[in-house]
């Protein structure tokens, strides 16, 4: 009847066959192949590092050295840009169209794409938010995120505690490499001071989030979340009232101070000269004010010269080294006297040095010209570049012992080792055999090729102090509950008898008392010190003063060091004796309150300042 | 009339009714999680998507309802007039402001209206008057017009708005002539020229380059090389195996088919090159996997396709989906023509599959219904909504799983709009009602 009634079975045929291709395109695109699914996965998850609060930094009385302010970034999202945001946004932050414009093509390339919010303007304050927020409110394309930059309570010890900064690609290459993957592209790093020596500690643990993301990337489910564990806080030896005078009595002037508790080694202040604001390297500011204080600043700011500057020669100071290496090597007596015979090495007018004591207590050039020839010369049987070799030898590692000529090992970054000369150092310089003691005795006083860092000179106060022996000197009194490192704790002997010290510390008491370091003097304590002046030669000297009181049981150990300050007497003597005074009496008296703030106002920046 | 009213529950195709619940449920529910946003059910349930979508379900049902009481008589002497009736909506339509660049929608007070749904009932119960009609017969050249003119008047209007997807599926009814006496020779054509056209596109698109010898040819040079000896190798086949009466008639329709297997593979030459703009070239090389443009043109498809591998066996569950819905939006048009998405990353593979077979029965149960009819302006029309449900499926989830270039093409009973869930059901029901007369009518 119907002649194409059995057509239907070819529509129908061609009906389920569609259906079949379908259901073996889905099983191998469902189930077959796995590539979809990890593409999905690709899409829809994202993860997002969380932050660890970074540790603060507290003093040795629990002040807050560094703690934490809030800074705003500003993110835009360019695909929620409106016409009209456009002239909002270059009103609100004073911009051209070519600018906005430039703004948007950052944010819509490279690792940037316009659905994903980026950062345009970062680390506002807080204030210049609360200004432009209201605004900012009304465009959907611009959200501010707060996150937490460093903050300090005062403006003291840049230099110990260092700043952080975005990790550069070599930092963060170098991490990678040795196995730590800690940091990100956008990550702070410590980079001097104690952020950069305690970075470890003091970054913190990241934790991290996972989470289902829609097509603009906008977090909108949560699968799970390990939360960031903060930095641990470190607890420093620093006594901030200690450091605040220090710097206030270095203001306007070029050196160091630097002080240690002799039974300890814990460093009660360490200031550098000239100093800088620690907030400045903070924020968005961050650039101008780093480039700045790096490349404007003639007087190099940034440089910690406690423990950079190891190129200081250590002048008269270095008496007391030799005294008490040629005590111990019985080449002199206390009762040894020179004439002070003015044709071999120049010196002022003083008594004559008829014995060590008297010595000491004026700073006999000439004298310590004769000390160091007995100690160089001891075996004066051969030659005498053949004596000389040995002699120098022997006394070199005998001032090794000091702590001289090799890093301390303190833990700030950077510490130089400063330079104790050798037989090497002489034999390339003029020659096997060619040297002998009347080529290299400006060592007797401390000048010649002696370099010694300012932490190095405290050192030495603080090996007198303990008549013998030092600690490491270290900033770090705990990380939270972990206990202070052995190092920290060795005592590192000089092997001198405590009888010599005891020699020394003797004539030290009398250069503060009748002699050079009158002017280091204190009320009812007994202060030992000397005197330094470290000759320059087209140039005022430099002032340098080492000093420890009270003289039994001694509380802080001191080292100044006054560039072009001329006599040690002059500046680095009452400044050691103010600090010592504020740290022993808690509290300066107002004799010495008046002398404190003479001495801040004197401005000591040219080399040939006139007094 | 009441008592035949009655009958219609004794005589109505249950299978159907079955069916059109199961797959509007399924529907509506994957409706719904597609443009699910997370979180509570807002207070004005009716003025979102999903509630907006059961607004037009309930709508649906109610209207079918009332069609299951029209007289069959009626609703066949009223096919012109409805068609009629479409075409003018589909002239105004014409003049109403654009949304998203095409003029289909009538729009207002939230709800908008697109006549081109309803132009396919319309059309399928004009084609089904004109072929069923006492005393024109199919094999008449005249009839051929008529019906090719039916046909393409709405297809010249959709083409103004313009909505190519829908265009694209008045070609079903090829199936309904076919079924009707069309010669198969046209089908046959139809599928030799989407293969050559296929195999052209293909060449074109990738930038073969083939050696014959020495010779570099472009792949569609090559192409038509092959096809050129393919056509002597048929031909001294021919010449030599097939008795010498029928040979001239082989020879005939090898000629012919060889010379539009050629004019098709040169035209597409010169479509590719200068018609086609860009896009549209892209669009073919990412469907064939020679090029992944993953943030431009190739971003629909990627995110599509990645959402549906994701859903792997048994799905990620109802309202569990985090690829394709509106709470992550990572695959665009969600609720729309990808739809499917949604299904198969919730309800995985096996619910894919069941999907199928759900549609499948349903076309397959259409076409029975259809051949069960004494009154061939049932049979036509069953005829017609089967291929037009069925077309509306091949190419949507054709697009979807990436065996397709991307067309804009609801998928019936899931995407949403509520002019096409109106015009599918009713489709249904007017098929419902027409068979439940099949005792009581002989025409």
């Amino acid at each position: 009847m119907d002649p194409f009634k059995n057509r239907r079975w070819v529509i129908i045929l061609i009906i389920i066959s569609v259906g079949i291709i379908f259901s073996f395109r889905l099983l191998y695109i469902q189930i077959i192949n796995n590539e979809w699914s990890e593409r999905a996965e690709k899409i829809s998850l994202s993860s997002e590092n969380l932050q660890p609060p970074r540790g603060f930094i507290y003093d040795r009385n629990n002040n807050l050295l560094v703690g934490a302010a809030t800074l705003y970034d500003l993110y835009i999202l360019p695909i929620a840009i409106r016409k009209k945001d456009t002239n909002l946004i270059c009103d609100l932050f004073k911009l051209s169209k070519a600018e906005f414009e430039e703004i948007l093509y950052e944010a819509s390339s490279g690792y940037n794409v316009p659905y994903k919010a980026s950062v345009f303007i970062s680390s506002i304050t807080q204030l210049e938010h609360a200004k432009i927020s209201p605004f900012i409110g009304q465009i959907p394309a611009i959200f501010a995120k707060s996150k937490v930059d460093r903050g300090y309570p005062l403006p003291i010890a840049s230099h110990l505690l260092g700043y952080i900064r975005r990790i550069d690609e070599k930092q963060y290459e170098f991490s990678r490499k040795s196995g730590d993957f800690f940091y990100s592209k956008n990550d702070f790093i410590g980079i001097t001071g104690l952020e950069s020596q305690y970075e470890k500690y003091l970054r913190g643990k990241r934790g991290s989030i996972n989470y289902l993301k829609d097509f603009a990337g906008n977090k909108k489910e949560t699968i799970d979340k390990t939360p960031a564990k903060a930095g641990n806080s470190l607890y420093v030896t620093i006594d901030t009232e200690l450091q605040i005078l220090g710097e206030i009595l270095m203001s306007n002037k070029i050196g160091s101070i630097v002080a240690i508790e002799p039974s300890t080694g814990e460093i009660l202040a360490m200031v550098s000269a000239p100093s800088y604001n620690p907030t400045l390297l903070t924020g968005k500011n961050f650039s101008n004010e780093f480039k700045i204080l790096k490349e404007n600043d003639s007087l190099k700011p940034l440089i910690n010269r406690p423990v950079y500057n190891d190129k200081y020669r250590p002048g008269s100071i270095f008496k007391l080294v030799q005294a008490l290496i040629a005590l111990d090597e019985k080449v002199i007596t206390p009762k040894t006297g020179f004439s002070c015979n003015k044709s071999i090495i120049g010196c002022h007018d003083h008594e004559s040095p008829s014995s060590l004591l008297k010595a000491i207590k004026h700073s006999c050039n000439p004298y310590f010209f004769q000390v160091y020839k007995r100690i160089i010369m001891k075996n004066s049987k051969g030659n005498i570049f053949q004596a000389s070799r040995e002699g120098l030898q022997n006394w070199e590692n005998k001032v090794k012992l000091f702590g001289f000529g090799s890093p301390l090992g303190i833990d700030l970054p950077e510490e130089k080792s400063g330079f104790i000369p050798n037989v090497k150092f002489y034999d390339q310089w003029y020659g096997e055999k060619r040297w002998a003691f009347s080529t290299i005795y400006s060592n007797s006083i401390g000048e010649g090729e002696i370099g010694v860092s300012p932490i190095q000179m405290a050192n030495l106060a603080a090996i007198i102090a303990n008549k013998g022996f030092y600690y490491t000197p270290h900033i770090i009194k705990k990380i939270e509950d972990k206990e202070l490192k052995k190092k920290f704790q060795t005592k590192h002997f000089t092997n001198i008898s405590e009888d010599n010290f005891n020699i020394i510390i003797n004539a030290m008491n009398e250069v503060v008392n009748n002699g050079t370091g009158r002017n280091a003097r204190i009320d009812s304590i007994e202060v030992c010190g000397k005197t330094g002046t470290v000759e320059n030669k087209n140039f005022n000297d430099h002032s340098v003063f080492i000093s420890f009181a009270p003289r039994n049981e001694p509380k802080i150990a001191i080292a100044v060091y006054v560039e072009y300050g001329t006599w040690g007497s002059k500046w680095a003597a009452p400044i050691a004796g103010l600090m010592m005074e504020k740290y022993i009496k808690g509290r300066l008296s107002e004799k010495s309150t008046n002398k404190v703030r003479r001495i801040q106002e004197a401005i000591i920046l040219d080399k040939n300042t006139k007094f | 009339m009441k008592n035949r009213n009655l009958s219609i529950w004794k005589n109505i195709d249950k299978p159907l009714i079955l069916l059109y619940f199961v797959l509007s449920v399924m529907g509506y529910l994957i409706m719904y999680s597609s443009s699910f946003k997370g979180g509570e059910l807002p207070h004005f349930f009716f003025n979102t998507i999903y509630g907006k979508q059961l607004i037009w379900i309930i709508l649906t049902i109610l209207m079918g309802l009332f069609a299951l009481i029209i007289d069959g008589n009626f609703i066949k002497n009223s096919s012109y007039y409805l068609y009629g009736f479409v075409l003018i909506l589909l002239i105004v339509v014409l003049f109403m402001p654009p949304i998203k660049g095409a003029r289909s929608w009538f729009y207002f007070s939230g709800f908008s209206f697109q006549p081109s749904e309803f132009i396919k009932l319309g059309l399928s119960l004009a084609i089904a008057k004109l072929l069923s009609d006492v005393g024109s017969k199919f094999k008449d050249f005249k009839t051929k017009l008529k019906a090719f003119l039916l046909i393409m008047i709405p297809s010249i209007l959709i083409a103004f708005q313009p909505d190519p997807g829908t265009m694209l599926v008045f070609s079903c009814f090829i199936f309904v002539l076919y079924r009707e006496g069309l010669s198969g020779n046209f089908l046959l054509i139809a599928l030799f020229t989407i293969l050559i056209a296929i195999v052209g596109i293909f060449l074109k698109a990738s930038n073969s380059i083939f050696y014959i010898g020495q010779f570099p040819l472009s792949g569609n040079l090559f192409f038509g090389f092959l096809l050129i000896i393919g056509f002597v190798f048929s031909f001294l086949i021919i010449r030599y195996f097939v008795l010498p009466r029928y040979r001239k008639q082989k020879i005939r329709s090898l000629i012919f088919i060889s010379i539009l297997g050629l004019s098709i593979s040169g035209g597409i030459n010169v479509v590719y090159d200068s018609i086609f703009k860009e896009r549209h070239r892209t669009r073919f090389q990412i469907m064939f996997g020679i090029k992944e443009d993953r943030k431009g043109a190739g971003y629909n498809i990627y995110q599509a396709l990645s959402a549906i591998g994701s859903g792997e066996s048994f799905g990620k569950g109802f309202l569990k989906g985090t690829l394709s819905n509106d709470k992550y939006k990572h695959v665009p048009e969600q609720n729309t023509d990808f739809i499917f998405c949604v299904l198969a990353e919730e309800w995985g593979f096996i619910g894919s599959l069941f999907f199928i077979i759900l549609y499948l029965a349903t076309l397959i149960r259409i076409i029975t219904i259809s051949e069960r009819q004494r009154s061939k302006f049932t049979r036509i029309y069953g005829y017609c909504i089967s291929s037009i449900l069925f077309f509306h499926f091949m190419i949507n989830i054709a697009m979807v799983i990436g065996l397709a270039p991307v067309i804009g093409i609801p998928l019936p009973f899931f995407s949403k709009g509520g002019s096409a869930i109106l015009s599918f059901g009713l489709m249904i029901f007017l098929l419902l009602r027409l068979d439940a007369e099949r005792k009581v009518v002989l025409r």
